[in-house]
């Protein structure tokens, strides 16, 4: 990449629960060139409104948004991202992965929007979450608006619970069925958790346990 | 030491209300082998998953004694603790998760049921790498996701490689020899032989006879429409090869 890279892998990693946190819609803008990383981690106790404007408005410029969410208690997240391609080649990758318990309330909202000058735009969106309770609420919405033709865009979005054959065959292998869990879980939030620093990853981890 | 390590009675056994096992008596002794043979449908892969602890089957009657044990009072995890092992028919892929991670989850877990401290990483990779050379799988797996894109003959490999690693008294194969091609066969057969002393036994659930050229059992039942119909020696299997099940 070239100058001006504007790389923020830990953006948000929040301490813990009680912690305040800035209000309102975040919006960037990223030239020819330039490179954003924005890392989002929404940790259990914590109602959160992430709303994220992107604007790739140079040739070239690539944005990665990603974000992990647990939710154990009766928390309301809210993820609004917009992801606007306005400039030829540029390419954008999103992954929210999240883990609903208790009686959160979940919204993932991805919208792309890929300009009609926008040619050889590269865009991809994944939301994948697991429910570990009956009361929790997901709901996945993405959002694609292409009015370039020579573009390639996906996206993926899932509601799911553990799998229960792979909790069997690690339990029938002696590893105790929290355990098997919580290899699961880590497992499933590990191509968000694996950009985060050290400390970053543990504390998911640790709170992972809570689920 | 008891002679006994498995007693099945009448067990009755099914899953989503319908009963697929109608009243299995079975007795293994320490150092047997025994073969379960029957033609698909018959009941072969509810008993190794019941005997397992499988979630979802349910057992409406009859008892398990293993080692002395009420087995069917035992999670899945603790069987596994008290030396049970069940090659599955189908191996579970579980992507995300190393086979490193997974057996290091399963060697500590078992030791901590024990009351043993953790093994030593070091001591662990060296355990590792030792039993993956006794399957002749390449190290590299060590690293791979647990069966995830792995062929036929590298998941038997792989189940065969596990039970190496937990050391269990009952082994349970349960149609080890699908799928695979001759080499695969002997490669798993001289990993399920070698793991053989007199104190443990081996179970083989099997369609076929071919796997039982490579690993001898001592007893042969046949298994058919959810009951054992008959019980003899090896020539059983030879007998089977030639007519086929549908004389029982």
């Amino acid at each position: 990449m070239g100058h001006g890279n504007y790389i923020d892998p830990m953006k948000d990693v929040r301490p813990g629960p009680g912690m305040t946190e800035a209000k309102g819609a975040e919006r960037y803008t990223v030239q020819a060139g330039e490179r954003l990383e924005l890392t989002y981690v929404v940790l259990p106790g914590e109602s959160r409104d992430i709303d994220v404007s992107v604007d790739l408005v140079g040739e070239g410029a690539e944005a990665v948004l990603r974000g992990v969410f647990l939710c154990n208690a009766d928390e309301r997240v809210r993820i609004h991202v917009l992801m606007h391609h306005r400039a030829p080649r540029c390419v954008s990758r999103q992954l929210f992965n999240g883990l609903a318990g208790g009686r959160a309330d979940v919204l993932f909202n991805g919208r792309i929007v890929v300009a009609p000058d926008a040619q050889q735009t590269e865009a991809y969106q994944e939301n994948h979450n697991i429910l570990r309770s009956e009361t929790a609420r997901v709901e996945s919405r993405p959002e694609l608006e292409i009015y370039a033709d020579d573009v390639k865009c996906s996206h993926g979005a899932t509601v799911g619970r553990l799998n229960e054959d792979e909790q069997f065959y690690m339990r029938s292998r002696g590893i105790p069925e929290d355990e098997a869990q919580f290899l699961q879980m880590v497992s499933f939030l590990a191509p968000v958790t694996s950009v985060l620093p050290e400390d970053g990853r543990k504390k998911v981890e640790a709170a992972v346990r809570t689920l | 030491m008891n002679d006994i390590l498995l007693e099945i009675k009448d067990l009755h056994a099914g899953i989503g209300g319908k009963e697929i096992l109608h009243g299995i008596d079975l007795t293994v002794r320490r150092g047997e082998v025994h073969a379960i043979m029957g033609p698909n449908g018959a009941g072969k892969s509810t008993l190794g998953a019941v005997l397992a602890g499988r979630p979802d089957y349910e057992v409406t009657r009859g008892s398990i004694t293993f080692n002395g044990a009420d087995l069917l009072a035992m999670a899945p995890e603790e069987r596994s603790w008290a030396g049970l092992f069940l090659s599955f028919q189908y191996p579970v892929e579980i992507p995300g998760v190393t086979i490193t991670a997974f057996m290091k989850a399963a060697v500590q877990a078992r030791r901590k049921a024990r009351g043993l401290d953790e093994m030593k990483t070091s001591d662990f990779l060296k355990l590792l790498k030792e039993k993956m050379a006794f399957v002749k799988m390449r190290p590299e797996f060590a690293k791979r996701e647990v069966n995830v894109g792995f062929s036929g003959g590298e998941k038997k490999r792989g189940e065969i490689f596990q039970m190496a690693m937990l050391d269990p008294v009952l082994s349970i194969l349960d149609e080890t020899d699908s799928g695979l091609d001759v080499d695969a066969l002997k490669i798993v057969a001289d990993g399920v032989n070698a793991l053989h002393t007199p104190e443990k036994s081996t179970l083989v659930i099997t369609h076929y006879q071919k796997l039982l050229e490579y690993i001898r059992p001592d007893i042969v039942h046949v298994l058919k429409d959810g009951r054992i119909v008959r019980t003899a020696g090896k020539e059983l299997a030879d007998e089977i090869e030639r007519d086929g099940f549908d004389r029982f």
